[in-house]
């Protein structure tokens, strides 16, 4: 069992919203049997799948926090007020702020939980990464390698 | 009665591309009633322009989290068309199998997080965490073996896409296929039967309101039709895929960037309630016992009863992988590579009957096998001016609820059909605690 969980979720065609996605391909371009990465793309309810049974998981995703785009910020699901969409019309409602509070309703939320938001610059239909969201994607690689030292660390200790 | 009544509801979020019903009544006359879609321009055709035969199914699966299997599939059948690519029979096997998987969760999530809040009438699933537990984690019991399907024979837990143009670049182990079969039926199966003793118990809440409408799907000579067959209107009977542009119409109305579809009538129904009325005689047993315990009888004029024939439909896909797993196992699997060498180039259509409805890919390739003109028609967008014309007739008739239990009595209409709305975009919006 690999000791670290990295989930991506995002859309691969709409802009800054494939930073989860993307940082997932980055992260693979070194085979690490300590670290399961999962593109959970844009079906957020699949994260659900990948908690249980896991102590550390990174889910990693493009944020609306009201800062600068490009900016990183690393929280824990208790840190913040999701905004729920408490009447989703369809299916396609359910985000990752749903799946985490159903996640937490069903306790399948793992003792170490981090949420790792980006803020976008746009989200418009577009095949690329904006210029701070690049540089955003390098920085937030670095955070998982040096969480993935940690928790290796601790693992051996 | 003569009355004013002035409903908006925005299904605010950070994305656009969220329904709004619009109802306006003045003197007792219904000037409005519609569901308005704000959706991004459509970027289809751009998208797929001057892309290869190998990598149009995968970039349309990444269209929208929930249908990536439909728009992949469904791609994958109009590049064979195009490219005179011929699949063997084991093949086509597997993709019903996909086909399978996705609607089973695709139906279950939609009975379980989204209609049955509703029926319960408490606002969404979240309160039925608390008090139906055991429910919650059937729906997500199921959702993973759907999911688990799809991760052994498509191949995404490890790589992105084994369904090619031609065939499977990877065949699923027997073994794997094996306990897929033995998870169907000692769990799915199970749940599947106490699914429809939860929906029959919440069957007493579902609205009664009918309006016949046009009802069109896919039909298949040998089978309820999921995967390929031939366009069938339950008004004028069948036609070939390739003539869908005879049926799907588009048009533009003013409160919708999403174009409307129209057929022999103002409005057509497509989705489970419609693959249901035109056929259902080709169902099994099980789901025919399920329908008649739910209360579903053949042609069902009320909408709401969507989410039934979906719970049905979700009978039928269990049993029938566990038959399509069988004839697999008969056949004996076989190591085969996808046939990607094209005998023509041109143009190509495929369709598929996907959660919501009958979906249309349309491409025309180049004599390099790339891609110069790209058409894509969904389920939700064919759905538009049904649900219109369902508000038209429903708003008179309970005129006399209170304004709230109207604008319910709509949104539970509009969750019927599980519109895609918001493709694509699952952001998380976040207020910290200071």
């Amino acid at each position: 069992m690999a000791t670290l969980t990295v989930i991506g979720v995002g859309s691969r065609l709409r802009g800054d919203d494939a930073i989860g996605p993307l940082l997932i391909d980055a992260l693979s371009r070194q085979t690490r049997s300590q670290i399961e990465l999962v593109d959970a793309g844009s079906d957020a309810l699949g994260i659900l799948e990948y908690l249980e049974g896991r102590e550390h998981v990174i889910v990693v995703d493009a944020c609306q926090m009201g800062r600068e785009p490009g900016s990183i910020v690393e929280f824990d699901s208790a840190q913040i007020d999701f905004v729920l969409k408490n009447d989703p019309i369809s299916l396609h409602g359910l985000g990752l702020a749903e799946s985490i509070k159903m996640a937490e309703s069903l306790h399948m939320i793992p003792e170490d939980l981090k949420i790792i938001g980006i803020e976008p610059e746009s989200i418009q239909f577009s095949g690329s990464l904006s210029i701070p969201v690049q540089r955003a994607l390098k920085m937030a690689v670095d955070i998982v390698e040096d969480k993935l030292n940690r928790v290796s660390q601790l693992a051996e200790a | 009665m003569s009355r004013d009544l002035d409903i908006k509801v925005h299904h605010l979020t950070r994305v656009e591309g969220h329904g709004n019903i619009v109802v306006n009544m003045k003197d007792g006359v219904l000037e409005k009633a519609h569901l308005s879609i704000v959706e991004p321009p459509r970027f289809f055709e751009a998208m797929m322009k001057g892309r290869s035969f190998h990598e149009a199914a995968i970039i349309t699966s990444r269209i929208c989290g929930i249908c990536s299997l439909g728009h992949q599939l469904t791609s994958l059948v109009a590049t064979e068309d195009a490219l005179g690519l011929e699949i063997s029979e084991q093949t086509v096997l597997l993709r019903k199998l996909l086909i399978h998987g996705a609607t089973l969760q695709s139906n279950i999530l939609h009975a379980y997080f989204l209609a049955a809040p509703d029926f319960l009438n408490v606002g969404s699933v979240f309160p039925l965490i608390a008090t139906h537990k055991d429910v919650v984690l059937r729906a997500l019991r199921m959702k993973r073996l759907a999911n688990d399907i799809g991760d052994i024979v498509s191949g995404r837990a490890v790589h992105p896409i084994t369904p090619v143009p031609g065939g499977f670049s990877r065949i699923p182990e027997k073994a794997e296929l094996l306990e897929i079969k033995r998870r169907l039926l000692e769990e799915a199966l199970p749940d599947g039967l106490e699914t429809i003793e939860t929906m029959k118990a919440l069957a007493g809440a579902i609205p009664q309101f009918e309006r016949e409408t046009e009802y069109i799907s896919l039909k298949h000579p040998d089978e309820y039709a999921l995967y390929e067959g031939d366009i069938f209107s339950s008004d004028t009977g069948a036609l070939s895929v390739h003539n869908y542009l005879d049926v799907t119409n588009e048009f533009i109305v003013n409160h919708s960037t999403s174009k409307h579809a129209k057929y022999n009538r103002s409005s057509y129904f497509v989705g489970a309630l419609a693959r249901w009325n035109n056929n259902h005689a080709q169902l099994g047993e099980e789901a025919h016992a399920a329908a008649e315990a739910m209360g579903l009888k053949p042609n069902c004029f009320n909408p709401y009863m969507n989410t039934i024939a979906q719970v049905v439909e979700a009978v039928h896909c269990i049993l029938d992988s566990v038959r399509i797993i069988d004839r697999l196992m008969e056949m004996g699997l076989k190591n085969e590579k996808p046939n990607q060498t094209p005998t023509r180039y041109g143009r190509g259509i495929g369709s598929n009957e996907v959660p919501r409805g009958i979906l249309f890919h349309d491409y025309t390739y180049d004599n390099k096998g790339n891609i110069i003109k790209a058409n894509c028609i969904i389920p939700t967008g064919q759905n538009l001016a049904n649900i219109d014309d369902d508000m038209m007739k429903l708003v008179p008739e309970i005129i006399n609820k209170t304004k709230e239990e109207i604008t319910l009595n709509l949104e539970m209409l509009v969750r019927a059909y599980d519109p895609c709305i918001s493709c694509s975009v699952h952001m998380l919006e976040v207020d910290f605690i200071e």
